[in-house]
C-alpha cells in the first residue's frame, strides 16, 4: 500500500492508503505504487485514478500540478481537482473547477473528455 | 454644575459605543479562528512545494544554471516592496506599525543606492502611499470579501513576473504582519527575488540525500515551479496578514470595550452625585424659604 496525499493550495483534500494511483504526468501517465524510485514530475490536465486489483475505485479530474514520489509516499500538489462521481456530462459546466479554469481551453477540453469518456474506468 | 440631561445622553451614547465595540470584538474573534485555520491548512502545500524546489535547486550544483528569477540579478538597482495592509481600520497599531517599518526599510534601500517601488495590498496602504512621492506600481484591494485571497495572489504574482521580465524591477520583498499569537503580530519581510535562503535551507540536508528523477527536465520543471512558489508565498503572507488583522482588531476592540465600561462607571458616578446635589439644593431652598416666613 502507498500513502496517497492530495493537497491543494488551500487545504489537504484527502490522505489515504491505496494500492495504486494512476496519474497524468507531463510526459505520459504513470502508476504510483510502493517502492517506486524517487521521482518528481509535473502534471498535465487529465484523470487521476485510484485503483485496486485492476479496478478503478475512485476517479478525479486534475487540472495540473506536481507530484512527488518516494518509497511509500505519494504527494500530489494539485491546482484544481474534481471528483468525477460528483459530475456528469450534463452538469460539469456548473462545477467550481470548470468556472475556475475559464479561459484555459486545453484544460477545459480535457475536462470534458475525462467527464464523458475517462481513459480509465 | 453639569447638566443632568446632558450627562444622561452622554452615558447612553457611550453605552451604544460599547455595544458596537464588543460586537466587533466577537466578530473579529470568530473571523480570526477561520483565518487561522486557513493559514494552517495552506501550510502543507507550501511546505511540500518548498521541499520540491529545494531538492531541485540543491541538485543543480552550479548556481549559474539556475534562472535569474530564483537567484536574483547581480548589482540590482530597483527593489519592489509589496505591503500587505488591511482594508478596514479600527485595528489598533496594525497598519501604522507596518508603515513605520516600511519607511525605515525604504530609506535603508535608498542609502544602498537602490530605488524603491511600492505595490500595495489593502485600502489602507493605497490611501497612505498615495500621499507620498513613492512610485506605486499597482494596488490591490478588497481581499477578504468573497474569499478573493487566492485570486488576488495570482494577480500579484502575474504582475511581479511581468515587471521582472521587463527589467522594471530587480528585487522583490514582501512585508506583512506575521501572526505570532492573538496578542502579538510582528512586521516581517520576506524576499521573493532572490529566493530567501531560509526557505531553501530548511529541508536541504534531507532533500539533497534523496536522489530524485525529474520529469520533464529540471529547467522545464523550474519554469513551472518558480511562479507556483511565488503564488504560494504571496498567498501565505496574505493569509498571515488577514489572521493578524483580525487578532489586532480583537485586542483593540477588547480594550475599547473595557475603556467604555470605565467611562460609563465614571459618568454614572458624576450623574448620581449631581442628582443628589440637586435634591439637597432644592431641600435647602424649601427649608430656608419656610424659615424666612
Amino acid at each position: 500500500m502507498i500513502n496517497l496525499k492530495v493537497v491543494s493550495p488551500q487545504k489537504v483534500i484527502f490522505e489515504k492508503e491505496v494500492e495504486m494511483a494512476v496519474l497524468p504526468g507531463a510526459e505520459g501517465d504513470f502508476a504510483a505504487m510502493p517502492n517506486h524510485s524517487p521521482f518528481i514530475s509535473s502534471l498535465r490536465p487529465g484523470q487521476m485514478a485510484i485503483m485496486s486489483s485492476n479496478k478503478v475505485d475512485e476517479s478525479f479530474f486534475v487540472s495540473g500540478g506536481l507530484v512527488m514520489l518516494k518509497e511509500k509516499v505519494c504527494e500530489v500538489l494539485v491546482d484544481q481537482i474534481e471528483q468525477l462521481s460528483d459530475v456528469n456530462s450534463s452538469n460539469y459546466q456548473q462545477s467550481k473547477t470548470y468556472q475556475e479554469l475559464e479561459g484555459n481551453e486545453t484544460a477545459l477540453g480535457t475536462f470534458e473528455q475525462v467527464v464523458n469518456n475517462p481513459p480509465y474506468k | 454644575m453639569p447638566n443632568l440631561k446632558e450627562l444622561k445622553n452622554r452615558i447612553s451614547s457611550v453605552k451604544s459605543t460599547r455595544k458596537i465595540t464588543s460586537a466587533m470584538k466577537m466578530v473579529a474573534a470568530s473571523k480570526l479562528r477561520r483565518a487561522q485555520e486557513l493559514a494552517e491548512s495552506s501550510r502543507v502545500y507550501a511546505d511540500s512545494l518548498s521541499f520540491i524546489l529545494s531538492s531541485l535547486a540543491g541538485n543543480t550544483k552550479n548556481s549559474a544554471d539556475l534562472p535569474e528569477i530564483l537567484t536574483g540579478r547581480e548589482n540590482s538597482k530597483i527593489s519592489l516592496l509589496i505591503i500587505n495592509s488591511s482594508d478596514r481600520g479600527l485595528c489598533g497599531g496594525f497598519n501604522s506599525n507596518l508603515f513605520r517599518n516600511a519607511k525605515k526599510w525604504i530609506s535603508d534601500q535608498q542609502v544602498l543606492g537602490k530605488s524603491v517601488k511600492i505595490m500595495t495590498v489593502g485600502k489602507k496602504a493605497s490611501s497612505f502611499y498615495k500621499k507620498t512621492d513613492l512610485d506605486i506600481v499597482a494596488s490591490f484591494e478588497d481581499l477578504n470579501s468573497n474569499d478573493r485571497q487566492l485570486q488576488v495572489s495570482e494577480e500579484i504574482k502575474n504582475k511581479i513576473m511581468e515587471l521582472f521580465e521587463n527589467n522594471e524591477i530587480d528585487e522583490v520583498s514582501i512585508l506583512f504582519n506575521k501572526f505570532v499569537s492573538a496578542i502579538s503580530q510582528e512586521p516581517t519581510y520576506q524576499s521573493l527575488i532572490p529566493l530567501s535562503n531560509e526557505e531553501t535551507s530548511k529541508d536541504e540536508s534531507e532533500a539533497n540525500n534523496a536522489i530524485f528523477e525529474f520529469e520533464p527536465d529540471k529547467n522545464e520543471l523550474l519554469e513551472y515551479l518558480v511562479p507556483r512558489n511565488f503564488l504560494t508565498q504571496i498567498y501565505r503572507s496574505v493569509l498571515e496578514s488577514s489572521a493578524s488583522e483580525h487578532a489586532a482588531r480583537m485586542t483593540s476592540m477588547d480594550n475599547a470595550t473595557r475603556n467604555a465600561g470605565d467611562m460609563i462607571d465614571r459618568l454614572t458616578l458624576t450623574y448620581n452625585r449631581t442628582r443628589q446635589a440637586f435634591i439637597t439644593k432644592e431641600l435647602i431652598e424649601i427649608i430656608s424659604g419656610a424659615e424666612a416666613v
